[in-house]
């Protein structure tokens, strides 16, 4: 809502700037969301009137006229085609800057000097304004427009404007009178609205000349109506016209502008329709099947069953609440107006509305809730303005009424008040505050007040709703600072939250970055990574962003992508965040979801001065699960991929299945070869693991063990195998051969290369023997080596290596 | 024999008085005092002298033998000496060449928030909820006191799944489906964050996001209890000087309703281009819970109340971190996460 400074002083008596009021107003819980000053770069523009025009000598686009701006006549120079000789003008004199930052000097335009610039309406950012032929460039003024009268005091451009950001609780404020009420008790001034503003007229008896049936009372209340002769449509006196424009509605005729400017007065959307062109009952009722209507932006229209329409005995001449039909527009021939002014329910406005898409002043405002308390009295301003500017002769006044809500009164307990506020306020206090809102009260016994609430405000239902106006107008700075009295309670995660909590401060220990997704994407991409069965989305942002998540993985790969192209090439990156499992498609209830934590890394380390540069590969990623899991309590085994799907996406060779106690939860590998090109990455090598199989094997409580007493000793023993044979099998053999005695294993060096045959490695594992009771002899130590040395020479085809 | 000895004295003086390196010493020792030596020499000639003689040459000479022993651990320990200086001067490095680390990996802006959040609430008493991110209808709009063709659902722009199922708009709906699981135990002390969608996309709103939600009920809870926890909590995230107002809003869900401002965290209030010259900046929304959201989740408003409220991560985190593009926020440059 566009508040008019000038507009609003109108009815009250103030003496503030704009910038105190918008601050008034938004502590007050009006928000302001800006300040506009409406003449802001027409200084030194001023109404000229053309006395001389002639062509150029030396230019055929130029024209050179002399304007009389009262005080002087400027010689100006213009490319203007569309001025006649005494047209009055706007004329920019040297020293003004427009609207649009253009400065005016004086020029000299092929010989000839111009001091000043006629100006479009483009230019002065006018709309609206001045005669049909402004159009085509030169806003041209009325005849009557005053010569040398600065064009911002003709225009009532010295004025500002409030802009208000309304919630949707105040729709009461969509009226200049309830706005000036609402500052009013803000500042705690009484406005002095005329009698039509008081609203609340009594029903009219009901009157035959103009039909009106209700069909769907409970899509529309009430409609009023009011019959117009002898209409002269012409445009509609400059003080009305420049207060539609603060508003930021266009002018037409005066027809159309009384009733948006009445509109603007009270809030009631009101529509006009020529009266001869209706023929016979006017009906308010739902839209019949296959339906059609022109509507006033010369659009066809179907309509559906459930869309509330006018219609006459001809079918529907307007969308109620939204907009009006072509056919019943009142045009320069009409003579008689019928004026509507209806209540239609807001929700059955807003459906229709964006089924069609099609928004206009009055849905907006049927949408938000219109009082229907005052179709009435805005009629009656209707009248008085048709009166007033000589439009027509109002004949008769017709209306139907199929309900009206009651008047709501509501019981306020000082005891509530100061309880849930946690004030202290007294009864003064409280008076003050209805007083101030101008809500009549009766105060009972026990500190309650039963408060009779206006119509215009259909926000204030419930008791709660009253504590919030007093404490907004005794300001909410008035409420103390307190801390709750209650019991006290312990704040702690749940194991589940701390262990997530967990894995993200290892996985950062790690090296690795977070980074944080979008829980959309694109489906293809999805499709390929995860179940294949993903949720779309009914009103997706856009195609890349059409389906909920079933894998972590697109996410990372567009990241690492996009990282990449910006040469951050070197990337560990993990995610630990939710895809979305339905258990049917279309869904039915709601899906499960599903923490995953999904990483990538590619690259290698930064190079430095004392260590060689790492890659990041299948290992290092490896390397860094394993001492996740290890910091968890867990160990992961890994086994060649069985999933068809992913031996498609990871590398067959370069890829593992994630297993924990025997269930697979979750994969790690290289991406397959040429994936990595079409995302411009260079073999990343990526993973996903399962969050609540992780938090369901994890063991975080720590058993601490004293270290042995006795002595260990070190073995080292290389072989040399065929390739096909896994590290961690001979490992496993070692181990297990090694008896209670040999405490660890490890493999130290993988090597391949010269003096290894072809197709085979060489494994080299370090062994630790130890015994809790006593100190172990090298004899009884050499014995097992001996006896490991020759069973897995046996087993794997594997040749010592001294 | 006397002339002997002390010449061999001053002469082997003289020359560990040139020796330059361990090895020179030794060899200068075998050379007097070895079994070939000059010294020892002269001992063996000690028979061919009298009885009388005997003695007092065995004396000198072991005197002798004694002031070359002492000087020679003076120069030991001087060759020592000169040694460790010439190691320290050698294993002198450049002290400006960086040193080795293991690079640690960076939490992202938004959860290290979060993190700080709850943090900060858990210290109040306040434990964590969760809801789910694809939620009802019911939930997310309908318990909250907003109704289908509520204008208030204007607000905020949703996606949708079917017409009842829809990605949360806010984390609100995780108030009710806490209340519900926890009636009719009191006091309700939850904050619940995570990822919240809205139908937008431009320089200042992403189309996913994150809010923390925070909703007390108990009997007697007060709406200058909630001034308070949003105080400490201010003071907490933002530094002990700050200040908060509250100003009247609208919510569905919580009647009275308030935005909170904060005083300016960059000009403490006097203001400047952050808070717009207002000296505050808004950083949530709140209010006590509306009656019919405590029915909703199984409370009898006439019995307790609450309050709640909820809060933009992102602009939190832009607040606290200086971040002055959301959209850096979502588009995990690793230059940018290294901050972190
Ligand atoms: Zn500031």
């Amino acid at each position: 809502m566009r508040v008019s400074m000038k507009w609003l002083k109108e009815y009250l008596d103030i003496n503030i700037s704009a910038e105190e009021l918008a601050e008034v107003l938004t502590r007050g819980g009006i928000e302001v969301e800006g300040v506009e000053y409406l003449n802001k770069g027409f200084e030194n523009v001023f109404i000229g009137e053309l006395i001389e025009l002639q062509s150029h000598p030396d230019a055929e686009k130029l024209q050179v006229c002399v304007a009389d701006i009262g005080r002087e006549q400027l010689t100006i120079v213009t490319g203007a085609q569309n001025i006649r000789l005494g047209d009055k003008v706007p004329v920019a004199v040297p020293g003004a800057v427009l609207p649009g930052g253009k400065e005016i000097k004086p020029v000299k335009l092929r010989g000839i000097e111009s001091n000043g610039m006629l100006c479009s309406a483009k230019e002065l950012q006018l709309e609206g304004v001045g005669l049909d032929r402004s159009k085509d460039g030169i806003l041209i003024l009325p005849p009557e427009a005053p010569v040398g009268t600065p064009l911002e005091k003709y225009l009532g451009l010295n004025d500002q404007v409030l802009e208000l950001e309304l919630y949707p609780n105040r729709p009461d404020c969509l009226a200049m009178v309830n706005v000036a009420r609402e500052v009013g008790s803000l500042l705690g001034k009484k406005p002095v609205l005329p009698e039509w503003a008081q609203g609340e007229v009594p029903i009219w008896p009901e009157e035959i000349k103009q039909k009106v049936e209700i069909e769907n009372p409970e899509l529309s209340w009430r409609y009023s109506a009011l019959l117009v002769e002898d209409v002269v449509i012409k445009p509609s006196p400059l003080w009305m016209q420049n207060r539609l424009r603060a508003a930021g509605i266009r002018p037409i005729n005066n027809i159309v502008d009384i009733t948006n400017y009445c509109m603007l007065e009270m809030g009631q959307p009101l529509h006009a329709f020529d009266r001869d062109k209706l023929k016979g009952a006017i009906r308010v009722r739902l839209a019949q099947e296959g339906e059609k209507i022109i509507t006033l932006d010369g659009m066809e229209r179907n309509l559906d069953p459930d869309m509330l329409v006018i219609a006459d005995d001809n079918g529907p001449v307007a969308i109620a609440g939204v907009m009006g039909g072509l056919e019943t527009e009142v045009t320069h021939q009409t003579t008689r107006v019928l004026f509507e002014s209806a209540h239609f329910l807001g929700a059955s406005i807003r459906r229709t509305s964006r089924k069609l898409g099609l928004r206009s002043e009055s849905s907006s405002r049927f949408e938000k809730g219109v009082n229907p308390y005052w179709t009435v009295s805005t009629l009656g301003r209707v009248a008085e303005l048709l009166l007033e500017l000589e439009a027509g002769v109002p004949m008769t006044f017709t209306e139907k009424v199929a309900y009206l809500p009651p008047e709501v009164a509501i019981e306020l307990k000082m005891a509530n008040v100061n309880n849930v506020l946690g004030v202290d306020y007294s009864e003064k206090d409280v008076e003050q505050v209805l007083e101030a809102l101008n809500f009549a009260y009766r105060k009972q016994p026990g500190g309650i007040y039963l408060v009779n609430i206006p119509t215009y405000r259909q926000d204030l239902r419930i008791e709660e709703d009253l504590i919030e106006e007093v404490a907004r107008i005794q300001g909410y700075d008035r409420i103390p600072t307190t801390l709750p009295s209650g019991s006290q309670t312990q704040g702690r995660r749940t194991p589940e939250q701390a262990f997530r909590l967990h894995l993200r401060k290892l996985f950062i220990q790690a090296g690795m970055d977070e980074v944080l997704t979008y829980s959309f994407v694109k489906k293809e991409q999805d499709d390929l990574w995860g179940t294949g069965q993903s949720i779309p989305l009914l009103n997706p942002l856009r195609e890349e962003l059409a389906i909920m998540r079933t894998s972590l993985i697109p996410g990372l790969l567009e990241i690492a992508s996009r990282n990449t192209a910006r040469r951050n090439t070197d990337l560990l990156l993990f995610e630990i965040g939710n895809v979305y499992w339905p258990k049917e498609l279309p869904l039915k209830e709601l899906p499960r979801e599903v923490t995953k934590i999904a990483g990538l890394v590619q690259g290698q380390s930064k190079r430095h001065w004392l260590a060689p540069q790492v890659k990041y590969d299948f290992f290092y990623l490896k390397g860094i699960l394993d001492e996740v899991a290890r910091a968890s309590g867990m160990e992961f085994t890994y086994r060649r991929l069985t999933s068809e799907k992913y031996q498609k996406l990871l590398h067959p060779g370069r890829s593992a299945e994630i297993v924990l106690q025997g269930e697979v939860i979750g994969f790690i590998g290289e991406i397959y070869p040429q994936l990595d090109e079409e995302w411009g990455l260079e073999r990343p090598v990526l993973f996903e693991l399962d969050f609540a199989a992780l938090f369901r094997n994890c063991n975080l409580t720590i058993r601490a063990k004293s270290y042995p007493r006795f002595p260990a000793i070190q073995r080292d023993l290389a072989v040399v195998v065929p390739d096909g044979v896994a590290a961690e099998n001979i490992k496993k053999r070692v181990k297990e051969l090694g008896g209670e005695l040999l405490k660890e294993v490890e493999i130290f060096d993988v090597y391949k290369g010269e003096s290894i045959p072809k197709g085979h490695k060489s494994l080299a594992l370090s062994m630790r023997y130890q015994s809790e009771e006593r100190t172990l002899t090298d004899e009884e130590v050499n014995s097992i080596y001996t006896a490991i040395l020759q069973a897995i020479q046996q087993e794997f085809g594997a040749e010592w290596r001294k | 024999m006397r002339e002997e000895i002390q010449r061999i004295k001053q002469e082997t003086l003289k020359q560990l008085e040139m020796l330059k390196s361990p090895a020179e010493l030794q060899e200068l020792k075998v050379k007097v005092m070895g079994k070939k030596g000059s010294l020892t020499a002269l001992l063996k000639q000690m028979g061919s002298l009298s009885p009388e003689e005997r003695p007092k040459m065995g004396q000198i000479i072991n005197e002798v033998r004694n002031q070359l022993e002492k000087a020679w651990e003076l120069k030991e320990k001087e060759l020592e000496k000169e040694a460790l200086a010439k190691r320290l001067e050698e294993e002198r490095i450049d002290i400006s060449l960086p040193g080795f680390y293991r690079p640690r990996g960076h939490r992202h802006p938004l959860t290290k928030v979060i993190e700080e959040i709850e943090d900060i609430f858990l210290g109040m008493g306040f434990t964590i909820a969760e809801g789910p991110e694809i939620e009802t209808d019911y939930y997310n709009f309908e318990a909250l006191n907003l109704p289908k063709d509520h204008p208030a659902r204007d607000m905020q722009d949703t996606f949708f799944i079917t017409e009842d199922i829809l990605l949360r708009t806010q984390t609100s709906p995780v108030q009710v489906r806490t209340m519900e699981k926890l009636k009719p135990q009191l006091p309700v002390k939850i904050i619940a964050p995570g990822k919240v969608f809205r139908h937008d996309d431009d320089a200042t709103h992403s189309p996913m996001f994150h809010q923390v939600e925070g909703l007390m009920v108990d009997k007697g809870v007060r709406m200058s209890d909630l001034k308070g926890i949003l105080l400490y909590f201010s003071r907490q995230m933002f530094g002990e000087n700050r200040e908060i107002r509250l100003r009247p809003s609208f919510f569905p869900f919580t009647e009275p309703s308030a935005e909170v401002d904060v005083s300016c965290i960059l000009c403490g209030g006097e203001g400047c281009r952050l808070c717009k010259g207002t000296g505050w900046i808004e950083i949530l929304g709140s209010g006590m819970v509306h009656p019919r959201v405590l029915e909703a989740g199984g409370y009898n408003p006439k019995e307790v109340t609450g309050f709640a409220f909820g809060m933009g991560v992102e602009r939190i985190a832009m607040l606290k971190y200086g971040i002055e593009d959301m959209r850096l926020l979502f588009d995990n440059d690793i230059r940018f996460l290294e901050q972190f």
